[in-house]
């Protein structure tokens, strides 16, 4: 499987367990960048968590490769009041980071 | 200035020390609690630096000068490939281990005196007023981190060793 297919499938597998484990996750934004099609660009996760702690800013979180999902990972969380000031205020996401370019997963219905 | 990888990796460095003199406080029934949960807090500060200082598409002196949350780390931990393989088949047991790490990461990361000072004033280092009087963190039984030495409590600090371990593996030093 290429790099990218591969890199999808897991972002994919790793969303879709995300969903399975917290109950509070609304939706996930897969953050598409240039380095997208590479082995080294790491999947980058903005996940919207009811659950999470109101600190005002993202602030992404970076991973190491597992024998599963075998790609660094880069995991922010915010809260869906958040979302809306990013969306409002779209500097506030990190550097690279639009929500126009990426893939958007919403929750699956139970 | 440093690269990025020093800075990960000198706050990985120093969180782990921290993380044992914690081992070493709470092993002593005679000292105050304050002062393990004080390097408690610090080792957990200092290890969601670290995982925040990979993030290569954040500015680095900005990340330096900025508090970094404890609680936003771990929710992001629990999300991690790592605990993926860790938990594998366990879905359910780590939905409820979530639900408390999150709550107590909270609580430890108001153990800075600097986080959430006029809502939960109990931090682990200066005195604060209640009342007419001034509490001494020493004199204080933190009972809201009563938790930590529940079995589920425990799990917490487990996470807590699992990061900073990672962070010094092999593959976790690749990240750059």
């Amino acid at each position: 499987m290429s790099a990218p297919h591969a890199k999808d499938a897991a972002a994919r597998r790793l969303i879709q367990w995300h969903f399975t484990v917290e109950p509070e996750l609304r939706e996930v934004y897969r953050i598409v960048m240039d380095d997208e099609g590479s082995q080294e660009g790491p999947i980058r996760l903005l996940e919207i968590n009811a659950a999470t702690v109101p600190t005002g800013s993202v602030e992404p979180f970076a991973f190491s490769p597992t024998e599963e999902i075998p790609f660094r990972t880069v995991i922010a969380e915010i809260t869906p009041e958040e979302l809306e000031s990013v969306q409002a205020n779209p500097e506030a996401l990190p550097k690279g980071w639009s929500l126009s370019r990426a893939e958007r997963f919403v929750r699956p219905k139970s | 200035m440093p690269s990025r990888e020093a800075w990960a990796a000198a706050f990985a460095a120093q969180s782990r020390s921290d993380w044992q003199v914690y081992g070493r406080l709470a092993a002593d029934d005679q000292i105050p609690a304050c002062h393990e949960l004080h390097y408690l807090q610090m080792a957990c500060e200092k290890i969601a630096k670290a995982y925040r200082c990979r993030d290569t598409t954040a500015h680095l002196e900005d990340l330096l000068k900025r508090h970094v949350g404890f609680a936003k780390f771990m929710g992001s931990f629990l999300a991690s490939p790592s605990i993926k393989e860790a938990y594998r088949g366990r879905d359910a047991q780590l939905r409820q281990v979530a639900k408390l790490a999150r709550a107590l990461a909270r609580e430890v990361e108001k153990l800075a005196p600097a986080v959430d000072r006029a809502g939960s004033p109990e931090n682990a280092e200066y005195p604060w007023e209640a009342g007419e009087g001034v509490i001494p963190p020493c004199q204080y039984s933190y009972p809201r981190l009563s938790l930590l030495v529940s079995p589920g409590g425990r799990t917490l600090l487990k996470l807590l060793a699992r990061a900073i371990q990672e962070f010094h593996s092999p593959s976790a030093l690749a990240i750059g």
